[in-house]
């Protein structure tokens, strides 16, 4: 329920009109209210507004929005590696590339947990599962932008340690669809 | 596997290979003519967005690379006309965040160390010479 109301502010109106046309406007009413203390996890959506918004609800959504659903789905329930590197200015590169390279790679097999599939049974449909392959080769795509200009990135950096005199700390935080690689980032 | 596949940054490679048609080319056949045309059009809305995506990390990276320049500007102002300073600074860049702290104070690791084992040699030769007597 949180990766649905996580959708951004148009998506989530479509939503929500969908289900007032589907369920009624007190249903509607009811589930606009209390969206905030679904999305903060203070109180639990119980089993028939999940049913509603997850089983029901996308046989009427369009197929962009169910995409977003599906990429919502796809950033939360795929797993994610968080890793810690100490790298200096002049080896970042060779020490880097392994650990991004299969981070990226990880969107080429990424896949939902076999339970959220086999609840949600419109992510079979054949144009689900393209839609899952588009999204996959996005965010391979993400990935590689992230890091295209990290040689640029690191010249800045040793020029900022370079022209410091005195102690200068720097850490980087990369961040990929797949994974965040925290770097401590020292000059020699 | 030749040499610029090998980088983690290609240095002429184009990041979009793909097109959409390459994308849907071999999965379109199971799906009917409407279908069709909203997977196709939904992979060139991909594109779309992650040319954007591109565009946004360029300006963020200029972005970067001036407050970047600001922040040694900064550091060598104060370095001039205080003995003790921290900055913190937190820049968005196009891969991530980068964050900074540059300090500069009279009591540095070194200093510390230097008065302490100044204060253990004093120590020790104050018992010296009340031990001695």
């Amino acid at each position: 329920m949180k990766v649905l109301l996580g959708l951004d502010e148009k998506s989530l109106n479509e939503l929500f009109e969908l289900y007032k046309n589907q369920f009624g406007r007190g249903a509607a009413r009811y589930a606009r209210k209390t969206l905030q203390k679904w999305k903060d996890g203070k109180v639990r959506p119980n089993e028939q507004t999940y049913r509603r918004f997850l089983i029901h609800l996308p046989k009427v959504m369009s197929y962009d929005l169910k995409c977003e659903v599906l990429r919502h789905l796809m950033e939360e329930y795929c797993s994610k590696g968080h890793y810690e590197l100490t790298v200096y200015t002049d080896d970042w590169e060779k020490a880097l590339t392994p650990l991004v390279r299969q981070i990226i790679d990880k969107s080429y097999t990424a896949e939902l947990p076999l339970e959220v599939e086999r609840k949600l049974r419109w992510l079979a449909d054949g144009e689900m599962q393209i839609a899952q392959d588009i999204l996959r080769k996005s965010q391979i795509e993400e990935g590689k932008i992230a890091v295209s200009m990290l040689r640029e990135e690191f010249a800045n950096i040793e020029n900022l340690l370079e022209n410091t005199q005195w102690q200068s700390r720097v850490t980087h935080k990369l961040e990929l669809p797949y994974g965040t690689i925290n770097l401590n980032i020292k000059r020699r | 596997m030749d040499d610029e596949n090998k980088d983690l940054v290609p240095k002429k490679q184009t990041l979009f290979p793909l097109t959409p048609d390459d994308i849907v080319d071999n999965a379109l056949q199971n799906l009917d003519e409407n279908q069709a045309r909203r997977v196709t059009q939904k992979a060139a809305d991909e594109m779309v967005r992650i040319a954007v995506d591109k565009r946004k990390a360029e300006y963020k990276n200029s972005a970067a690379q001036e407050e970047m320049r600001n922040l040694i500007n900064n550091a060598n102002l104060l370095d001039k006309s205080v003995d003790d300073y921290k900055i913190n600074s937190t820049i968005e860049t196009a891969s991530g965040t980068t964050s900074v702290e540059i300090r500069k104070s009279k009591f540095t690791t070194k200093n510390i160390i230097a008065i302490a084992l100044g204060l253990a040699v004093l120590i020790l030769l104050a018992f010296f010479l009340l031990t001695r007597n």
